[in-house]
Order: C-alpha cells, then structure tokens, then sequence
C-alpha cells in the first residue's frame, strides 16, 4: 500500500561555503500527520526547514509536493504551495494590533482600500479555531509569548497552510503555555493540517508526534513511531553515542550553611522569601512561571532594589546595593536570558569571559592582554567549549556552547561561593544539557553553593538535595530529595484554592 | 588545561602589517596626506603658518571631539555641547567684565561647562528610560537660552581686558598652543579607551547595557561620569573660542555638535554604540579641519565646503558595507 505523503524530500544537499549543512537527507511526512524533526544543535534541522520553506536553494535533491515535484525560488513559492512556518521567537510587529500581524503581506482589499471590518472577522474566526482567549484590536506587544504564537499560527492559517512547520515552539514558554501549545497542535491536527515541528524537548514529542525523525551532523538518521521507541535509543540516535547518565549527580559531603537570605520582598513581585544553601548543595527553586524566582535573585544580585531582604554568607551579613556587591561577596548569578544578560553577543568569547574582573587582569588599570588571553582560554576549556579559538564571537556558537562560556564567566571569578543557575538549560540540547549538568555536579563536589531555578521538572528532581517551591511570590515549601516528588511540588506551585496563578 | 575532550581552544590574535594598512585608520592617513597634497597643489597659500593661523577655531573644537568619542561609544550622544560653549564663553567673558580677576574667570567658564554636563548627566542617568538625544536637545535650548538671557538685547558681548587671556594664545614659532594640548589629549584619551579597564566598561555598555551591568560594570555611574567629561570639555572650547574671538555671541559655538559628532562618525566610531576607537576619530578631524581649510584658501564658498563635507560623510559610513560586500566576494 503506497503511503499518502503529502511531502517528500529525497537526498537533499547543502552546501556552505566550508560546510556541508545538509548531506542527502531525506523526509516523509504523511498527510495529516503531526512529525518531530530532532537533532542537536548544528544537527542541520533549521537549514532543512529554510530548505523546505524556500530560504534556501538545495544544491542537490528533489522535493515533491504531493507527489509532485516543485522547485520553490523563495518564501512566496512555499508561501503559495501552502507551506507556513512558525518560528521559535516570534516575529510579529509589537506595536500593530493581532489583525495587522495576521494579514499582514496579504490585507484584503477593495479598491485598494483596507477592508478592517471584513479582517476583523477573519481574524475572530481563525482565532476562534485556535480557541485564543484575547481580542484581534490588542496590540501583540502587550501578549504573552504563548498568545504571540497563537497569532503566528494564525497567520499561518489564514493563508490557508496545509503543513505548518514550527521551529521550537515550546522553547520559550512555560509548562502550562506549552500545555496550551499542544492542545492547539492537536486541533491542528484534527483539521486535516500537517505539522513539522522540531523541538529539544522529549516531552513535546511524547505529547504530539506519531512519527519522529532524527538528524545528526547534516545527515539523516533514521525515522522512528513514538510509540515504539525508548528515551535512551532516541538519546543515542541525536547524540551518537549512549548518554549513561543524563543527571550525573556525584555523592558529595554536604557542609555547613554557607549562605543564607531572609525576608526578602519588593512590592508586587514577592514577599518574604527567606531560604539557604550549604556548601555543596545543589538547592532547586521552582515553581510557575511568575512566581517570583527570578526576581528575588534579581534582588539578591543587586540587578533590582528590594524594599527589604538581608543576605548572609557564612553567617555574616552582606549588604548589596549593587551586582558588584553581590559578585565581591562570591555570589555569581547565571542569568535567565543568556543573549541579553548573560553575554555580550557581538564580542569575542575571551572579552565576554574577562569583563567582570578585568580589574584583576590590570595594572594600573592598563590591561594586561597576554593574562587576559591565557586565564580565558584555560576556563573556556575547563567547561570544554566547542570553538575554534577565543577570539570567536559569542553569537556565532550554539545555545548549549554560549551557556557553557557563561559558566565560565562565573568559574573566572574566583572568590565565587554561591551559584544562582536561571534556567541554564533553556534552549539547549540534550548532549550540551547532560555536560551542563555534570559541570553543576563538579561545582557541588568542589565545595559551592548551587541555586538551580528552573521550572523543568526532570532537572530539578534529577539534580536538587532540596527544593524549594514559590508560589504568587511566596515560598510556598521546602522539600527533601527523598520526599519529593512531582505530584508534591505541582500541588506547593498551585494557588491554594486551586485555581493556576499565571 | 585542556578540557575533558581534550579538545584545545587557540588563543593567538590575528594581527599582520597588512591588516593594519587595510584598516579605517590606515585608509584615514592616506586621505590626510592626500588632502595635504591636493591642498597645496590647489594653492601657494596652503602652508604649515596659514594653516596654523585659521586652526584655532577649529582646534577648539577638537577637544570635544574625545568626550564625543567616549560618549558615542557609550551608545549616547550629546548635541547640547554647542549650546555649552556658548553658555561656558559668555559666563566667562560675563564675569571677567565684572571686574573678576583673568584666572577666575578662566576657572569659572571651565565650571560652567563641568556643571552643564553634570546636569545632562544626572538627567540621562536618573531618567534612563529618555533617550539621550531628546534630553541633550532639550539642555540644548536650555543652555543657549540662559546664554542669550545673560547676553541681553545686544546678544553679544566683547572682553573688556583681552590681556589676560593672550596667554591661552601663545604660539611656539608658527603653532599655537591649543595644539599641544590637543597632542597630550588625544594621548591620554586613546590609551584609556583603547588600554584600560575603563575603556573596556565603555565597550561593554555600548554594546549591551544589560550584560554590563549583571557583570557588575557601573554603568549609571560611567555613563554620568562621560557627560560631565564632555561639559568640562566644551568648557574648555568656549574658553579657548573667548580666547580667539575675544567675546562671545548668541551664535556662538552653534552646530559645533553635529561637526564634532561628524568627525566621530568619519573617523568609524558608530552612532549605535560599542564600536570605533579614537585614532580613527583624531585623524578624521584632522582630515577635515585641513579640507576647510585648504577650500577656504581658494575662496570657496562656505555652504559649498559643508555640501562637501556632508557628502564625505555618508561616503565614509557607506565604505565598510561596500568592503564587506567585496570581501564576501572575493571568498565565493
């Protein structure tokens, strides 16, 4: 029995000038079928999806569209073929309202005069068909990421797409946004609409895909049914070898209290949240999102004022008015947003690295290049990043590579006592996750103190001693390693009356 | 200590004699020797003592050119710095006919500038969510118009002792000494951009506010810190224009901003912060300064100089895309 396929890819290949991006991959997608590409990062999925959409031109293959072969020159082609894709960070205009983004390209016309009322409609019912909760006149910018998705989706949809691709999705919202994401992927699905989506996210996958196909180092793999396959052979296809141990946590001997805050608060963010971690601890934070996690160690770090909240390390109180404070007092914070906070994209990775303590690496303020040069590149290998050379630009690494030269940032400032890790594993993929977390299990074993805020439920199981639980800005509960699990720390991040605080 | 992998990580910079010829600054030498040339191929009159005697107005200028060069790399930008000098020169000529002794009310006009950039500098760091364009435009108006107040209806005032300032005009054989001072200065200003920590934190903020700060740079403090530098800069072009003009007017100073950010933009620091160095800023005046100069010794018409001037200009931005493009060509 010859299968629907309402696309096929056969042997493409692409090429770079240096690099082999694509090297004759193929691709079946079923018509009405939900397909996980996977891969890590640099795997080649983007190239194959720009490959499909038209961005790029292969060098060689054929694609054919239900059966038939085409040859798109660019965006429209795909465009016109039915072929949408949604792309991990939204790409609406902030300041124009949901209809302006839907049909934006595409406005339906009479006499060349916008027709508002005829959009308005339209974009009520393709929202309705995604069951979003906003209105078509509220500007995008004032959304949550997961509503700026719908909206991209809507946009898809309102040039009629038959298979929509969409590039990580779920990268950049929470548990329950993603929850929302798959409940409309579903419905997708239930129109007769093919899905592409590629993600890093094991779950994602479980949640969607009937069928999963995985890349590595631009060439294809294999293709599995997710209802036949295991974690570890999935791992081990992306990886190419076996990750024994994705959470390597080492036996350490836990030491006395080497830090400590109490009653920390800021009007609207949190209140009163007091907790501590001993050397060599790895103490989890999580929670909802918006539960005030990053916030109070925005506090604590000096980035933000509190209106109150004392800070001790080893008993003695630290006041800290400023980041410098907080970094003198050996408390180093990993920042949520490693592009916008963690790193300065446009330099080179050695500057990024040095930039706290240029200070050290001076004399008499005049910069002393050849220690600046030798201390960067011995902690970049340290946490064993993958770059040609230190003077590389921090924006031309992967998200896993870019996280790690931010641990060594942090590793570089040698009085540091206390780690603050914020979500050190967003966006990152799974080999790069699994060295990540045995970096986190190093730092413990040499005696820090680890704050892991994350709200991914495997990490903070698989990596904590004890966790912690906030809820609507309070700390809602503390819970030991053995006692712990899921069904506890859901119950400690929901609003005691049940109702979900978002 | 190489990582687990063993995987090693090179650490030996790029530099060659050749890339240094190809840069900005190299390209910069040789359109100020050419203009050189050409200005004296142009004219007899285009020699090192003419030049050195229509240069003092342009040499006040180029003190603001340093402040200008820290705080476009800071990512900001100050077009109050004409309305500065003029404020700075007025007080100063202002206090000396009151009777004030020479020093004081050289030191006085120096404050003056010092203050006013304070006050740009507690605006923009207080209020960070104001751009700086529109804060320095409004000190713009402010300032000339406190100018212009002060000035009366006559709008210009002369210095009744014009002894006591000679010596801010005191030549060594042809060259006068603003010239010297520019030297030391544009000395100390490149090496603190270019060699210290304190020039790394002005990349750093020009580059990412925000990644500035959670490393711990000060960047409020900095950034205060530069527009008060620039005042105290401009102050000093106000003197020295009191010194050369012997008063000062409502017009005084005005559009010095935008040529001083000019020279900036032509020597290949961007508006956008975090990119350029001074060598390339210093060259550039100079390079403009001699085409002024040498224009008006052929009686060229002012406005078509600056129509010239203007063009060059949106050339010298457009040549390093243009490069790019040619570079990325060469490589296919």
């Amino acid at each position: 029995m010859a299968e629907d396929l309402i696309l096929e890819l056969k042997g493409i290949t692409k090429i770079f000038p240096g690099v082999k991006a694509l090297d004759n991959v193929q691709f079946q997608l079923r018509r009405g079928e939900i397909h996980a590409l996977m891969g890590e990062n640099g795997a080649g999925k983007s190239t194959f999806i720009k490959v499909i959409t038209g961005v790029h031109a292969a060098e060689e293959g054929h694609m054919y569209l239900n059966g038939q072969e085409v040859h798109f020159k660019g965006t429209q082609d795909a465009g016109a073929a039915g072929i949408a894709a949604v792309y991990q960070i939204p790409t609406s205009y902030m300041e124009l309202t949901v209809t302006e983004n839907i049909f934006i390209g595409h406005e339906i016309m009479k006499n060349g005069i916008i027709q508002w009322r005829e959009m308005n409609k339209k974009a009520e019912e393709l929202l309705a068909r995604l069951h979003a909760n906003f209105k078509v006149t509220e500007e995008v910018g004032a959304l949550t990421i997961a509503q700026q998705q719908m909206v991209e989706i809507a946009k898809a949809l309102s040039t009629d797409a038959k298979i929509i691709i969409l590039d990580e999705p779920t990268a950049a919202l929470t548990a329950n946004e993603s929850e929302e994401l798959y409940r409309i992927v579903d419905e997708l699905h239930e129109q007769g609409v093919s899905v592409i989506f590629i993600s890093h996210r094991m779950e994602d996958m479980y949640r969607l895909a009937q069928r999963v196909t995985v890349f590595r180092d631009s060439r294809y793999i294999d293709t599995f049914d997710v209802d036949k396959i295991t974690d570890k052979d999935l791992i081990k296809a992306m990886v190419g070898r076996e990750i024994t141990d994705m959470y390597p946590k080492p036996k350490v001997q836990i030491g006395q209290e080497i830090f400590k805050i109490e009653n920390f608060s800021r009007l609207g963010y949190f209140k009163d949240v007091s907790l501590s971690v001993r050397a060599g601890e790895i103490v989890g934070l999580t929670g909802l999102v918006g539960a005030g996690r990053t916030e109070t160690f925005q506090c604590v770090c000096g980035i933000e004022k509190p209106d109150s909240g004392r800070v001790f390390m080893n008993g003695k109180e630290v006041r800290i008015r400023k980041p410098k404070d907080a970094m003198e007092a050996g408390i180093i914070l990993l920042p949520e947003d490693r592009r916008r906070q963690g790193l300065i994209m446009s330099w080179s990775l050695c500057d990024n690295v040095t930039l706290p303590i240029i200070e050290k690496l001076s004399k008499n303020n005049f910069i002393d290049h050849k220690k600046e040069y030798e201390l960067s590149r011995n902690y970049l290998e340290s946490v064993d990043t993958k770059a040609v050379s230190i003077f590389d630009k921090a924006s031309t690494l992967s998200g896993g590579n870019q996280q790690k030269v931010v641990v060594a940032k942090a590793l570089a400032q040698d009085h540091m006592k206390v780690v603050v890790m914020d979500e050190p594993t967003k966006g990152v993929d799974v080999g790069a996750k699994a060295e990540i977390y045995g970096i986190m299990g190093e730092l413990a074993q040499k005696g820090y103190g680890i704050i892991l805020i994350s709200s991914e439920m495997p990490e903070i199981l698989g990596m904590s001693d004890r966790i912690y639980v906030m809820c609507q800005g309070r700390v809602t509960g503390c819970l030991d390693r053995e006692e712990v699990t899921q069904e506890k720390i859901l119950e400690l991040a929901m609003d005691q009356s049940g109702r979900e605080v978002s | 200590m190489a990582g687990k992998s063993g995987r090693t990580i090179a650490a030996t910079p790029q530099t060659g004699l050749k890339q240094k010829l190809l840069s900005l600054e190299g390209a910069l030498v040789i359109i100020f020797i050419l203009i050189n040339v050409f200005g004296r191929v142009l004219s007899p009159n285009y020699n090192l003592s003419n030049v050195m005697r229509e240069s003092p107005r342009y040499l006040a200028e180029i003190f603001m050119l340093f402040g200008m060069g820290f705080i476009l790399v800071l990512g900001d930008i100050d077009i109050s710095v004409g309305s500065i000098v003029c404020l700075s020169a007025t007080i100063g000529c202002l206090t000396s006919n009151a009777g004030l002794p020479m020093g004081l009310a050289i030191l006085i006009t120096l404050l003056t500038g010092l203050c006013c950039g304070m006050i740009n500098g507690f605006i923009a760091t207080r209020f960070t969510e104001l751009p700086t364009m529109i804060v320095t435009l409004g000190t713009q108006i402010i300032f000339r118009g406190i100018a212009e107040v002060s000035l009366g209806s006559g709008g210009s005032a002369s210095l009744k002792d014009y002894e006591g300032i000679g010596i801010l005009r005191a030549k060594v054989g042809p060259i006068p000494l603003a010239f010297f001072l520019i030297i030391i200065c544009a000395v100390i200003f490149v090496i603190v951009l270019s060699r210290t920590t304190f020039g790394r934190h002005l990349y750093a903020i020009g580059s990412s506010k925000t990644a500035a700060q959670y490393a711990g740079v000060e960047v409020q403090k900095i950034r205060f810190f530069c527009f008060t530098l620039i005042g105290f800069l401009a102050g000093i072009c106000g003197l020295f224009i009191l010194a050369s003009t012997y008063g000062a007017n409502t017009t005084t100073g005005q559009g010095f901003e935008m040529e001083v950010i000019a020279m900036c933009v032509f020597g290949g620091i961007a508006t956008t912060g975090g990119k350029g160095n001074l060598v390339g800023a210093f060259i550039a005046s100079l390079v403009i300064v001699c085409l002024r100069i040498a224009l008006g010794q052929i009686n060229m018409n002012t406005q078509l100089i600056l129509v010239i001037i203007g063009a060059m200009l949106i050339i010298s931005v457009l040549v390093p895309s243009f490069r790019q493009r040619f570079l990325t060509l060469k490589k296919k």
